[in-house]
């Protein structure tokens, strides 16, 4: 009889197993799906605006002989600018484009709620200025758009909360990723090392699944082609992999030179007082500008990739004058408002500068005369990866795209350098900086971040002793010792707070003047939590203050008190919270 | 009853060739593709309506088409056409408007817009074959390593010799840019740029004083069976026959194929347009293009027609492997982007010149 019982409940959990199992894949499967059919119509909209505005080479090439084609591209680029301006201003909350920093921010904080009409909105700028031809990226628009899908409907799900949230945002990011560099495993590791930040096998099934699926989706049913293909692949001779390392080392600074600029020229914008519509629109007419002496800066830059890969199609000075031309540009249309990502741009100043390093090498380096294309590579990952603060996504990017032992031995090299030397004299990547930049430092990890979006709400105490004006010191004493309490809460009719009573301070009160009233003795805390202080705030203030019970006043401006909280019950508010976040870092499925 | 009819439509075929001896004028490229098609349908339309075929030589480009429209009436009745020419002649004005529902169904009733592949109908005509452009080499220049790839074209070092191409920038332009290592998805987004355009003519400088131009396809063939060249550019179907079918020493190079359709389509003004389409529906059968494939190696536009491959009339081979379709020859093919020759032919063709010009000084 027993072993039947045991045998029912082996299959009871068995059942349930399966029935997880089923559920997680059901979850990849639909949000990956979603985000990929996104991501794919999201780059066919850009390449078609790209060739009715004659934006693409090709377009640009069948309509060369019209004369006007270089004052269409200045009119489009402005126009497109406009568009984007007045979405930032009039549509996108904040006033802001969103971007991965966004998704970074809600996927650290734990929430895993992020705005559906700010990513629809972004995610039309974006094809907006990347469908005008303005030097921005379009991975960074995907990632967000992927990220947005999957949070929304996550969440809509039943049984959906943060935790799932937080796992849509992961589906919908690798989904993205893996759509659009038909790299499947890259998506997964851009979601846990970019996005994510830890590893948990209950968010690693639906990721995979998600991933594998936009993988599947691309390759069999749409049969786009990837953004990027590298097919031809010199070999590496052995002493080359000391010159990676420099490589490395030089692409870090190119990095940090990129970053600075779009910093830079962000507080350029602000410090025009343009007002915000007309700011892309402006950075738009100087990039047509720009474009009728070097047309490469215009766009994603896809033909300029495929060039610095061709060791015969750039001197050295022209590497050098498109690589300073193409941060500019970038920095430019990022930093007046543009939508669009830095990831692209990255790809192509990298590839410039690996040319050029190829270029200085040949002489020095033996065989590195026969392999510009791998110091272009090389480049082009060691400038990509302090970017965007994923250098194991950067590899295996590089590796699927190219399928190549020792080429990605060669990048792994470079890309490791840089992001070390970028690390120290930067920061982890450009979105942390951009987060940083708007107060949330995740240099520590999320702890902080996590801790500083939960609320003291849930731990407030709505029993305390009061305290009442005019009454008498040793009412409240005995009061105070027959609830076995410390501190009594002074407040009036209103229930308002008017300051905190400790019972060493009543009895020395007492013990000089027995009849006076508690008003004399009551201390204001001028800094009082209210409800909806998190729980970090309320930790620093613990830590400089010497009561045990602190008051919480209402949200607001108002004096109502609403409870208190006890010191002790911070640190476990604390302690709570940690644990949740170490529970969501391990969990099993 | 049935003898009547018969004996009506046998009088009906006599008078109509009585009355109308004037033959059709067809347009096209002589040699051995001109053969295919004259026992695939020029003969049996002639028996069957009493109308002769009489083919006049074309070999490629818009330019006389423009001056037969120009000068009013044009010589030819119906012109066999590459797509990328035709297009361009289409959107200059210089074709009649066509109508596919003048075309046959298929012998199960498909209806012609779902028997013929995608991209076969244009405003002006409909494709009825699909011929690629490859190089073939003679194998007596190379007994040690011989070329398989497109990179060994430009490399006269490694494989040494005369190389006759077509004196026209198509496929040149292509396959100058392929040997770089640029995959074919990107090539015409390349060739736009005039970075891409410079790396092309690059390459076609190292191997420029070993040229020999051909202007009529059946040359090209010729010149590799003289021995007067070690490579040739040409088109496949010419290539097999020779190889094949006539068993030369020559051996064809199907990597980067640059493959595209042939197009009929009827000039502007021509005398005879409800005979000229009477032709194409003719000429554009099942049964037709399946005859065909039997005398020369170039794939038929109609999915029915694909599924009736069969062996040569003569040589007795499987055809199927040597058509450009077959995926053992598409791996780095080349689809011939015809909307951006017919938009910048006149761009090109200058660029071109002033390229040979360059050379002749």
């Amino acid at each position: 009889m027993s072993a039947l019982v045991r045998l029912r409940d082996q299959a009871a959990g068995l059942a349930n197993v399966a029935r997880r199992a089923l559920a997680v894949s059901l979850l990849g499967l639909v949000l990956g799906g979603l985000a990929s059919l996104a991501a794919t119509g999201f780059v066919f909209a850009v390449e078609w605006l790209n060739d009715v505005l004659w934006v693409s080479a090709r377009s640009r090439m069948i309509h060369g002989d019209w004369r006007w084609l270089p004052w269409v591209t200045v009119a489009v680029l402005a126009t497109g600018g406009l568009l984007v301006g007045l979405l930032n201003r009039y549509v996108l909350p904040g006033g802001r484009v969103h971007g991965p920093p966004d998704v970074i921010e809600v996927a650290q904080s734990g929430h895993g709620r992020l705005s559906l009409r700010a990513g629809l909105a972004s995610a039309g700028a974006a094809i907006a200025s990347l469908g005008a031809g303005a030097s921005v990226g379009q991975y960074g628009p995907l990632v967000h758009l992927g990220a947005t899908l999957g949070s929304a409907i996550a969440r809509w799900m039943p049984a959906g909360g943060a935790t799932l949230g937080t796992i849509g945002i992961g589906c919908g990011v690798a989904s993205a990723i893996s759509t659009a560099f038909n790299a499947p495993i890259a998506g997964i590791l851009f979601a846990h090392e970019v996005i994510l930040r830890h590893y948990s096998l209950k968010a690693f099934a639906p990721i995979t699944v998600a991933s594998t699926i936009g993988f599947v989706l691309t390759n069999f049913v749409f049969e786009t082609r990837p953004l990027f293909r590298v097919n031809v692949v010199p070999e590496v001779a052995p002493a080359e992999f000391g010159a990676f390392i420099v490589l490395g080392i030089l692409g870090a600074l190119v990095a940090i030179a990129f970053m600075r600029a779009v910093i830079l020229a962000g507080r350029l914008a602000r410090a025009s007082r343009l007002p915000v519509p007309f700011r892309p629109a402006a950075a738009g007419a100087a990039l047509g500008i720009m474009a009728l002496w070097t047309p490469e800066v215009l766009g994603i830059g896809k033909e300029t990739l495929r060039f610095a890969i061709i060791p015969e199609a750039f001197s050295a000075g022209e590497l050098g004058l498109l690589l300073v031309a193409k941060i500019i540009a970038t920095a430019l249309c990022l930093g007046f408002g543009f939508a669009g990502g830095s990831f692209s741009p990255a790809l192509v100043i990298g590839a410039l500068y690996g040319a050029l390093a190829g270029y200085v090498a040949a002489p020095l380096v033996p065989g590195a005369a026969d392999s510009i294309s791998v110091y272009a590579i090389c480049g082009m990952a060691a400038v990509t990866s302090p970017v965007i603060g994923g250098p194991i996504t950067t590899i295996l990017i590089v590796f699927e795209l190219t399928r190549n032992y020792e080429l990605t031995t060669a990048v792994m090299v470079s890309v490791v350098f840089a992001n070390l030397v970028s690390y120290r004299l930067f920061g982890r990547s450009m979105f942390d900086e951009a987060l940083r930049a708007r107060g949330c430092d995740l240099t520590m990890g999320r702890d902080q971040l996590v801790l500083d979006h939960s609320t003291i709400e849930a731990y407030i105490t709505r029993h305390f002793v009061e305290a009442h004006p005019g009454e008498s010191l040793g009412v409240l004493r005995d009061r105070l010792i027959a609830a076995e309490a410390t501190e009594a809460q002074l407040i009036d009719r209103e229930r308002n707070y008017l300051g905190t009573i400790t019972l060493s301070r009543l009895l020395v009160a007492i013990a000089r003047a027995p009849n006076a009233t508690v008003d004399s003795i009551a201390d204001w805390d001028d800094e009082a939590l209210r409800v909806d202080t998190s729980i970090w705030e309320a930790l620093k203030h613990a830590e400089s203050n010497i009561g045990e019970m602190l008051p919480v006043l209402e949200k607001g401006d108002s004096n109502r008190i609403v409870g208190v909280i006890a010191q002790s019950v911070i640190v476990r508010a604390y302690r709570d919270t940690m644990y949740g976040i170490r529970r969501e870092e391990h969990a099993a499925p | 009853m049935r003898s009547v009819a018969l004996c009506c439509l046998l009088f009906w075929g006599a008078a109509l060739a009585q009355d109308d001896p004037e033959p059709l004028h067809v347009a096209t490229w002589g040699g051995v593709y001109e053969e295919s098609q004259r026992k695939a349908y020029f003969d049996p339309f002639a028996a069957e309506t009493g109308v002769p075929i009489e083919t006049a030589d074309y070999a490629g480009g818009v330019e006389p088409l423009r001056e037969q429209v120009a000068n009013g009436r044009p010589e030819w009745d119906v012109a066999d056409m590459t797509m990328a020419d035709h297009r361009q002649a289409c959107e200059e004005g210089l074709l009649e408007p066509f109508d596919r529902n003048s075309l046959a169904a298929a012998p199960d009733g498909t209806q012609p817009e779902r028997d013929f592949i995608e991209g076969s109908f244009t405003r002006c005509g409909v494709a009825h074959n699909v011929f690629s452009v490859v190089y073939a080499f003679d194998k007596r220049a190379f007994p040690g390593a011989q070329p398989y790839r497109i990179e060994h074209l430009f490399d006269p070092e490694r494989f040494p010799g005369q190389r006759a191409f077509h004196r026209r920038p198509d496929a040149l332009l292509e396959w100058a840019l392929i040997s770089y290592g640029v995959p074919a998805e990107d090539l015409y987004s390349l060739l736009s740029t005039d970075r891409g355009m410079r790396l092309a003519f690059e390459r076609l400088d190292r191997i420029r004083e070993d040229i020999v131009w051909w202007s009529d396809p059946a040359e090209a063939v010729e010149l590799l069976l003289r021995s007067d060249v070690s490579f040739a550019m040409g088109y496949n179907g010419r290539f097999f026959d020779a190889a094949v079918v006539r068993d030369q020493p020559i051996e064809i190079v199907w990597d980067a194929q640059v493959y595209e359709l042939e197009v009929w389509g009827v000039p502007r003004g021509a005398g005879r347009p409800e005979l000229s389409r009477r032709f194409i529906r003719f000429a554009t059968r099942t049964e037709s293009l399946v005859e065909q494939t039997r005398h020369i190696a170039y794939g038929p536009t109609r999915v029915s027609a694909n599924r009736r491959v069969g062996e040569h009339a003569t040589a007795g081979v499987l055809m199927r492997p040597h058509m450009p379709t077959n995926p053992l020859h598409m791996d780095r093919a080349i689809e011939k982007d015809v909307a951006w020759y017919a938009r910048t032919r006149e761009r090109l063709d200058e660029r071109f010149d002033a390229w040979l010009a360059a050379g002749a000084e």
